[in-house]
């Protein structure tokens, strides 16, 4: 018991946010995306979608591209090596957890 | 917990979210079958014997996907639910399945001719083997999405295809062939059985794809032009 009630302080608080748990755990998935498909799959609006990236960005799980595709503005994002390590971790606190 | 494994299933279903894996292994089957069926029925020295005929058919089939499943990411189902690139090491392994799967069937088809099997049956256990595929494909895609969950009917209409096809008269599958035959090892009713299944699983497909592709475009709207930018944020 007193293991999981440690595991559980273990957990990292940036990414265990139900929103930014998501964004993490759909980027974990791929090589990149972009903040269309974000959008779609979390159903956030931009403003909740930008504010919990900018907060990902901070600590260093996220890294933003901005480039076009085609004359379109496009926003790619992509799981940095510092934030999958961190999302496996998490996920690996949260089993001992359970 | 749960929702984060579904999650991460999420971006594998979305790669055929739109059909066009299906449109494309559709379009694939029903290429196959057409020039199985130049081969069956002109002579021997005709053109569609040749084997660099076939590389050409397949390479121009292989093109033809590629870029026009390209064009309907890039100009349909990108600008609508937005871009994903997946990581290398998952394709690598999937071309590595992917072309496993295919030696060993092809592998399993000759070597059953080759043991002078009933050819038909072969055939129908390689379309179960199809189906298993398909349908592992669609428990995966189904658990993450509903949408995907009525591609169930496509499996069992695999199935009792296959099962029909392994249960034709002969003379019948023979009859398609034009009482010709593939190579040697190849009986004409076996040729006939083989390219009713072609058609069958290129049909299938191709019908599941459209059927998909619309779906896709009923439950999804292109957003406003400004959409894929995020509204505002500085560092974005």
């Amino acid at each position: 018991m007193n293991r999981q009630i440690q595991a559980l302080t273990e957990i990292d608080r940036v990414i265990h946010e139900p929103g930014r748990l998501m964004i993490v755990a759909l980027l974990s998935a791929v090589d990149r995306a972009d903040f269309l498909y974000l959008q779609h799959e979390t159903e956030m609006n931009k403003g909740t979608l930008s504010s919990h990236l900018s907060r990902l960005e901070e600590a260093g799980y996220v890294e933003v591209l901005k480039t076009y595709r085609g004359k379109v503005p496009q926003t790619l994002l992509h799981l940095t090596k510092t934030g999958r390590k961190a999302f496996e971790q998490y996920r690996r606190k949260l089993k001992e957890a359970l | 917990m749960d929702r984060v494994e579904s999650l991460l299933k999420r971006p594998t279903a979305y790669g055929n979210v739109d059909g066009t894996g299906e449109l494309g292994m559709g379009f694939m089957c029903l290429g196959y079958a057409l020039i199985t069926w130049l081969q069956l029925h002109t002579p021997k020295d005709a053109i569609w014997n040749q084997m660099y005929v076939l590389f050409i058919w397949v390479g121009s089939m292989v093109a033809m996907i590629h870029f026009g499943t390209k064009a309907i990411k890039n100009h349909i189902t990108y600008p609508r639910t937005g871009f994903v690139a997946y990581r290398t090491q998952n394709r690598i392994w999937t071309a590595i399945i992917a072309s496993v799967v295919s030696a060993l069937s092809v592998a399993g088809l000759v070597l059953a001719a080759h043991s002078h099997w009933h050819i038909v049956m072969p055939v129908f256990f390689i379309g179960l083997f199809f189906a298993a595929g398909y349908a592992f494909g669609i428990a995966r895609s189904g658990s993450v999405n509903a949408l995907f969950r009525w591609k169930w009917v496509v499996v069992l209409a695999q199935v009792i295809g296959s099962l029909l096809i392994a249960l034709l008269p002969e003379d019948l599958t023979a009859t398609v062939s034009g009482g010709s035959s593939l190579s040697t090892w190849f009986s004409a009713s076996s040729a006939g059985a083989y390219l009713l299944w072609l058609m069958l699983y290129g049909t299938l497909l191709l019908i599941s794809g459209v059927i998909s592709f619309w779906l896709y475009l009923r439950h999804t709207q292109a957003p406003a032009k400004e959409a894929n930018e995020p509204a505002n944020s500085g560092a974005h």
